[in-house]
């Protein structure tokens, strides 16, 4: 069951890509102000949406991580950070295009902008460190996922009050419904995506700790109780 | 580090310390401090190097931006500030634990009868201890190389509160994952690579609140306010994970697996 | 946009201007129109551009997930022959 569901969700997401496609394009409105190129909005602020959730999810289970002693919980932050980086990539890389088209240039050091840098910044040491640090620094990572974590509203003020006269991108809010209408199914397809690339990594985490048990367990001799889940899960 | 925890498993007994736990924490961490600051006084390896290093970076930004037109300095001279306590920092960060690595009295520290949040409220005490030496080079020789700098000595007050302001929550947030880092084995490039990103909302408050000191602006006071409770924050934050980011897992067997996965 | 404007106050009553087709303005809607067009062009380029980087960012993922699910199986078949021999 937990093997073909994230599979189930690509093909869902498969599906409901192109229907949101042509929701955005055939049957939205074109917006006023900003004409076509605000279609961008919808992949990219749900996408932004998602990078916040998976730096809290990463955080909060880096949390249960420290607490527990969990491996799941470990496995779970691990694939989330390294999400937050795919989509976070995303909206850094498709905000500035949006910009170029509205703004004349794609990067204009607005809050959001910066704010979301630095966020990416975070989760990008984290894995940097989850990659390279010594033994005992899942702890250290951990740690620094937390500190991401809560950093989120954090960063978004000191960049605000840093970047006072950012022009207004108060685009969200002020949506005729319809808008907002071609919006869910986008971020469905993008969520159902993540969501099932994120159950795949943490699989792969798990089967990993599980595999490093195992060699661990041979190189002691004798056969290892883990090597069954080990073997069992390819 | 030994007279010290000798001192605190005696400090720790006594009728009083049973009352109340924070007053034992926060005495605990200053004769931690103490010790340090003494251990420091012996050599002065630490305080020489960064204050060296301080002078070499000012000296370095006073070429860089001699040639900086007077309107622009107000806008630049926040911004070599904290960079320069961004810079002293880590390399004090990296410092301050070295003693420890080197004897491995960090895991002789966990084992004693201290409370662990004494251990990181001294090390950070005494990391900040440094920053505010070097910050005595970098803000006169701002004001001297900057004209624009000027108000740094004409409202000493100020200056004075913004620095340790500043200087604390970046001492806060870096004694935590240098503790960390110097607990696993090495690898101190990751410091910076840890601190200069979860450093930046801190050094982005007291940006913009130096930025409102030199220009005179009357919203100072708000912008130190909310450098005050990012600081709060950083320390709570801060002193909540030590212990389980310090002490966790039986270090063994995350040993070997991180071996391991090498191969 | 004033162009319409001007024509609709004729200058003499003998000869009444069809509405719209005077050059002027003939010139102005073109104008208008291939601006329009240029600009709705570039904005489906960054469009393309957008979705493109965003799929594919995810598709790179995908690629590299798949790499270690690969390099892990082989690690289980050399983990079981180790066993089968022992």
């Amino acid at each position: 069951m937990n093997k073909i569901l994230p599979f189930a969700f690509l093909g869902a997401a498969g599906m409901i890509f192109p229907y949101s496609v042509q929701l955005i394009f055939l049957q939205t409105p074109i917006e006023q102000q900003m004409g076509t190129v605000q279609k961008i909005f919808y992949f990219h602020v749900p996408l932004a949406w998602i990078m916040m959730l998976l730096a809290v999810v990463c955080g909060v289970a880096a949390g249960i991580q420290l607490r527990r002693d969990s491996k799941r919980a470990e496995a779970i932050s691990i694939a989330a950070a390294e999400l937050v980086l795919v989509t976070g990539l995303g909206v850094l890389i498709t905000g500035p295009i949006w910009g170029h088209a509205t703004w004349g240039k794609p990067w204009t050091w607005d809050a959001r902008q910066v704010s979301t840098g630095l966020l990416w910044l975070v989760f990008a040491a984290y894995v940097l460190v989850r990659h390279y640090g010594a033994a005992g620094s899942e702890r250290l990572a951990a740690g620094l996922a937390i500190f991401g974590a809560i950093d989120v509203p954090v960063i978004y003020y000191a960049v605000k009050i840093w970047k006072t006269t950012h022009p207004s991108t108060d685009v969200a809010g002020s949506l005729p419904s319809s808008m907002w209408a071609a919006l869910w199914p986008a971020l469905i397809a993008l969520l159902l995506t993540s969501l099932a690339l994120l159950m795949i990594r943490v699989r792969q985490e798990m089967t990993d700790v599980a595999l490093d048990e195992a060699w661990i367990g041979l190189e002691h001799d004798a056969a290892s109780p883990n090597l069954a889940a080990a073997t069992g899960d390819a | 580090m030994r007279d010290a925890t000798l001192t605190l498993s005696g400090a720790r007994r006594g009728p009083r310390a049973t009352t109340n736990l924070g007053m034992v924490a926060l005495r605990q961490a200053w004769l931690l401090a103490v010790n340090d600051l003494r251990q420091e006084a012996r050599d002065l390896e630490l305080v020489l190097t960064a204050s060296f290093f301080t002078l070499v970076v000012l000296i370095m930004l006073g070429m860089s931006f001699s040639a900086l037109g007077v309107s622009a300095q107000p806008l630049a001279v926040p911004g070599m500030l904290w960079l320069s306590v961004a810079f002293v920092g880590a390399l004090t960060l990296s410092r301050i634990f070295n003693r420890e690595r080197e004897f491995d009295t960090l895991r002789a520290m966990l084992v004693a009868p201290v409370e662990r949040v004494s251990i990181y409220l001294a090390k950070a005490f005494v990391t900040l201890v440094i920053l505010l030496g070097c910050c005595c080079i970098t803000v006169p020789g701002l004001a001297l190389l900057f004209p624009a700098a000027q108000p740094f000595a004409e409202r000493p007050l100020e200056t004075v509160a913004l620095v340790v302001m500043g200087c604390t929550a970046y001492a806060g947030v870096g004694t935590l994952f240098a503790a960390g880092l110097a607990s696993s084995s090495g690898k101190n490039v990751l410091l910076s690579v840890i601190l200069y990103p979860l450093t930046m909302p801190s050094l982005l408050f007291a940006l913009v609140a130096t930025r409102s000191l030199l220009e005179g602006h009357a919203s100072f006071t708000t912008y130190l306010g909310q450098l005050t409770a990012t600081n709060v924050l950083a320390f709570v934050v801060g002193a909540w994970l030590f212990e389980p980011v310090l002490v966790g897992v039986p270090q063994q067997r995350s040993a070997r697996r991180a071996s391991r996965r090498r191969r | 946009m004033a162009a319409p404007d001007e024509v609709q106050t004729p200058a003499n009553d003998d000869y009444e201007p069809v509405e719209g087709l005077d050059q002027q303005t003939v010139q102005c809607v073109r104008a208008c129109e291939s601006e329009a067009a240029a600009k709705t062009a570039s904005d489906y380029e960054h469009i393309v551009w957008a979705y493109g980087v965003i799929w594919s960012l995810f598709v790179i993922y995908g690629v590299f997930l798949w790499r270690r699910a690969s390099r892990q199986s082989n690690e289980i078949e050399d983990l079981q022959r180790r066993l089968a021999g022992s």
